[in-house]
């Protein structure tokens, strides 16, 4: 077989197994996207195999439509302003239109145009509709949910941030929808008790309820309690919830797997005892910063929290009794929360290691008390740890890193902000951990280029480092990363102000790099920044707020090379001038959140024409409140029209 | 034991309840095609013993699942034409878990490349017209994700 035949080896392969090779790419858009417009082949497989779409701009809807047979799922939330009328056009011209009868998802979220007449349309003209998410949409009432409550096939609703909706809503939605599983009614201010009773009455297959931030009473949870098949319920910061409610929760819902009850003030820790008797299918439990201490006794985790995974108690006082306790039945625990926990020792974090060997996960953030012991010890008996969060640890030294570089094999992620004992000898120690993804030594002032050239030759799997305000870090760091760490996707060197031009050089040459965040770096200029524009392909996100002495060179640079600078860009307190944010506003299409406070050197006009350049797809903008009152009426009117949001600092 | 054939005449002796991992394999036994030897014309010799090499493990180590994981992350580091010819015989002999593991392997591949990249890396022609490159460029960038 000849290997160098033009069109490649693939051909050999036929369609079914390109379709199959497919459907194995992942969810990510734009491995798909590659995939599509590299031959006509792989354009045909995509067309005729890709189910979900996520739409820019509803005009082109139409003609796309026609060439994606297979379609049933469209997102619609990166549309700059789809409204009613947009829906109206797509699916009411004549019949409806084949693909409408075949769409079962319809993502909406933030479509703040949108309203009754739209939803009404898109609901009757896709009878299979199952998934439906309108979450932020901020103006959507009782009228847009009587709407939704024709769609007889929802199986997933999010209402998220819809505040207009009260209890009428609902209870439509609760009647027409009785095939409803998952519900999602987070931040729905106006629901009440009454609501959440309806709703519990005629959705008996209700599995996953979010009713977070509402102000819901004890009764709504005797109502919840009544919900059979309910799998998980999410009630952060329900305030008006005590001990009373969750004891009915306790006696109901018996396949309950996962409950969120952070936040929720006036519930004591023996509110969880509750819950977990006759619970023991309970695999998470989330109860951060709930109660003032915890007080586990004996014969309430014997039994009961054996099965549990997921332990995130944040912010509470923890008795040492606790420690044993879990110890000694949670032998499955993977994750454990205690950021922010007073009472964390040495001997605690011993004792609970001891029992709990399966731990993938420790959040100690702020758990100032514990030394090297508790580490060593976290790092001899918990040969799976793949994730340890230890900010604001101080009293830490190189001994942790030795630890955890000699037994951690598994490491992925490690937080060590601000841990003021992190040296360059430890993270010659912590090097060893070469599986490595994502590390954070922000505030580490200890630390200097030698120590960041020991993780950069060893960890080559690195994604995310974060280096803020590392200010021992300079140029020879960044040699050392652009040859080691290939895989660099996010980087952090904000107030770093050693860093010169030479480093920046060097970033260039980091090709995957795409989150760049360079606050406050005096010592660069547009060359610097142009090496990074040319370099950085992949550049999604940009933040030079206080780089005072960038001008507009390196600016047309960044106009003509990033072109996909697509998520935000933070050019806040920068030395731009006109030309330079009209040619950046203008030349970076996929622009979608700007920060452009403080620019001194940009007149009204400038920002007036920069503007207008972008209005069309940006849409978050922040800006200087004062510029509020120069700016024309017509150009904040179009800012809004467009679904463009403006924060004024 | 099964006697197997390759397209280049070369024969492999393998246990019938290892062979029948293949459901080509396994309903030419079931349908009586099996006396002698089985004839397998699509497959070569090189390949055909490291589809064998596969099934024998995944039989022999059936439980260990850890150790069939990181036996099938090296059975799949080959290099392309190896692992085209591999999915090539998984799909005629029908061995489901190969042929998921290979096609996953080659999505891998493509995973975070650019379209240049994934030309390069696997070899193929643009056949698109300046036009057509035109409006898919545009596609991308104005209508959808």
């Amino acid at each position: 077989m000849d290997i160098s035949t033009a069109g490649g080896l693939l051909f050999l392969l036929n369609e079914d197994l390109l379709t199959r090779i497919y459907s194995f790419l992942s969810g990510d858009s734009s491995d798909k996207k590659s995939f599509r417009a590299t031959c006509k082949t792989f354009y045909r497989v995509d067309s005729l195999q890709r189910t979900h779409l996520r739409i820019l701009r509803p005009e082109f809807l139409p003609q796309l439509l026609s060439k994606f047979p297979c379609l049933n799922s469209l997102d619609f939330s990166g549309c700059p302003r789809i409204d009613d009328g947009a829906l109206a056009v797509l699916l009411r011209n004549g019949s409806v239109p084949f693909w409408a009868t075949k769409l079962r998802r319809a993502v909406l979220s933030r479509s703040c145009g949108l309203g009754y007449y739209g939803l009404d349309i898109l609901v009757k003209s896709c009878p299979v509709l199952e998934i439906i998410d309108v979450s932020y949409c901020c103006t959507f009432g009782d009228l847009e949910a009587s709407a939704i409550s024709c769609a007889a096939n929802l199986r997933d609703l999010r209402l998220d941030k819809c505040l207009g909706v009260t209890d009428v809503g609902l209870a439509k939605i609760a009647v027409g929808c009785g095939r409803l599983e998952k519900l999602s009614l987070k931040w729905c201010l106006e629901i009440t008790d009454i609501g959440i009773d309806l709703l519990s009455k005629k959705c008996s297959n209700l599995k996953q309820l979010d009713v977070s931030y509402l102000k819901v009473t004890n009764e709504a949870l005797r109502s919840i309690s009544r919900i059979s098949k309910l799998e998980v319920l999410a009630m952060m910061r329900c305030g008006m919830v005590d001990d009373v409610g969750l004891r009915y929760l306790g006696k109901g819902c018996p396949l309950l797997q996962v409950l969120d009850i952070s936040r929720c003030d006036k519930l004591s820790s023996t509110s969880i005892v509750s819950v977990i008797k006759g619970h023991n299918g309970l695999i998470e439990l989330h109860a951060s910063y709930c109660f003032f201490e915890l007080h586990l006794t004996p014969y309430c985790l014997s039994l009961e929290l054996k099965n549990i995974k997921t332990l995130t108690l944040d912010g509470a006082r923890i008795a040492h009794s606790s420690f044993q306790l879990i110890s000694t039945s949670c032998k499955f625990l993977v994750e454990i929360g205690l950021g922010k926990c007073k009472g964390v020792t040495d001997n605690g974090i011993l004792q609970l290691v001891s029992g709990c060997i399966n731990l993938k996960m420790l959040n100690l953030t702020c758990c100032g008390d514990i030394t090297d012991m508790a580490i060593t010890g976290i790092a001899e008996s918990c040969q799976n740890l793949v994730c340890l969060k230890l900010e604001c640890c101080n009293l830490l030294t190189e001994k942790s890193l030795y630890s955890l570089g000699s037994f951690s094999y598994l490491l992925e992620e490690l937080d060590l902000t601000d841990c003021s004992g992190v040296t360059d000898l430890g993270l010659g120690y912590l090097s060893r951990c070469s599986k490595l993804v994502c590390l954070k030594l922000g505030l580490c002032t200890n630390i200097s280029d030698k120590g960041i050239s020991y993780i950069a030759s060893c960890c080559t799997k690195t994604c995310e480092l974060d280096l803020y305000r590392c200010s021992g870090v300079g140029d020879d760091a960044l040699a050392s990363l652009s040859v080691g760490c290939k895989k660099l996707k996010k980087l952090n060197l904000s107030y770093c102000n050693k860093i010169t031009d030479r480093g920046m050089k060097f970033l260039g040459h980091i090709e995957v790099l795409s989150d760049l965040e360079i606050r406050g770096l005096l010592n660069i200029t547009s060359e610097g920044l142009t090496a990074v524009a040319a370099g950085c392909k992949r550049l999604a996100e940009l933040d030079i707020k206080h780089c005072e002495n960038i001008d507009d060179s390196g600016f047309w640079a960044l106009a003509h090379y990033s072109r996909n600078l697509r998520q935000q860009i933070n050019l806040s307190n920068c030395a731009i001038r006109d030309v330079g944010l009209c040619m950046v506003m203008g030349n970076l299409t996929r622009l979608q959140d700007a920060k452009l406070v403080n620019l001194i050197n940009v007149t009204v006009n400038g920002f007036e024409l920069a503007l207008r350049a972008c209005c069309v797809r940006l849409k978050k903008v922040k800006l200087l409140t004062s510029l509020r009152f120069h700016l024309s009426q017509e150009i904040v009117e179009m800012l809004a029209a467009r679904g463009c949001r403006v924060r004024w600092d | 034991m099964i006697v197997l054939n390759s397209s280049d005449g070369a024969t492999f002796e393998v246990e019938e309840s290892v062979a029948v991992q293949s459901q080509t394999i396994k309903h030419m036994i079931e349908d009586n095609c099996a006396d002698t030897s089985i004839p397998l014309p699509n497959v070569n010799g090189v390949t055909l013993a490291r589809v064998l090499e596969y099934i024998k493990k995944h039989a022999e180590a059936k439980d260990d699942e850890e150790g069939l994981k990181s036996f099938d992350a090296e059975f799949v580091k080959v290099d392309q034409a190896s692992l085209f010819e591999i999915i090539l015989a998984a799909n005629y002999l029908d061995i489901k878990g190969l042929l998921d593991l290979t096609c996953q392997t080659v999505a891998d591949q493509i995973k975070d490349l650019t379209v240049e990249e994934v030309r390069a890396i696997f070899n193929i022609m643009n056949d698109f017209t300046p036009e057509e490159e035109a409006k898919l460029r545009n596609d991308h960038a104005w209508a959808f994700e």
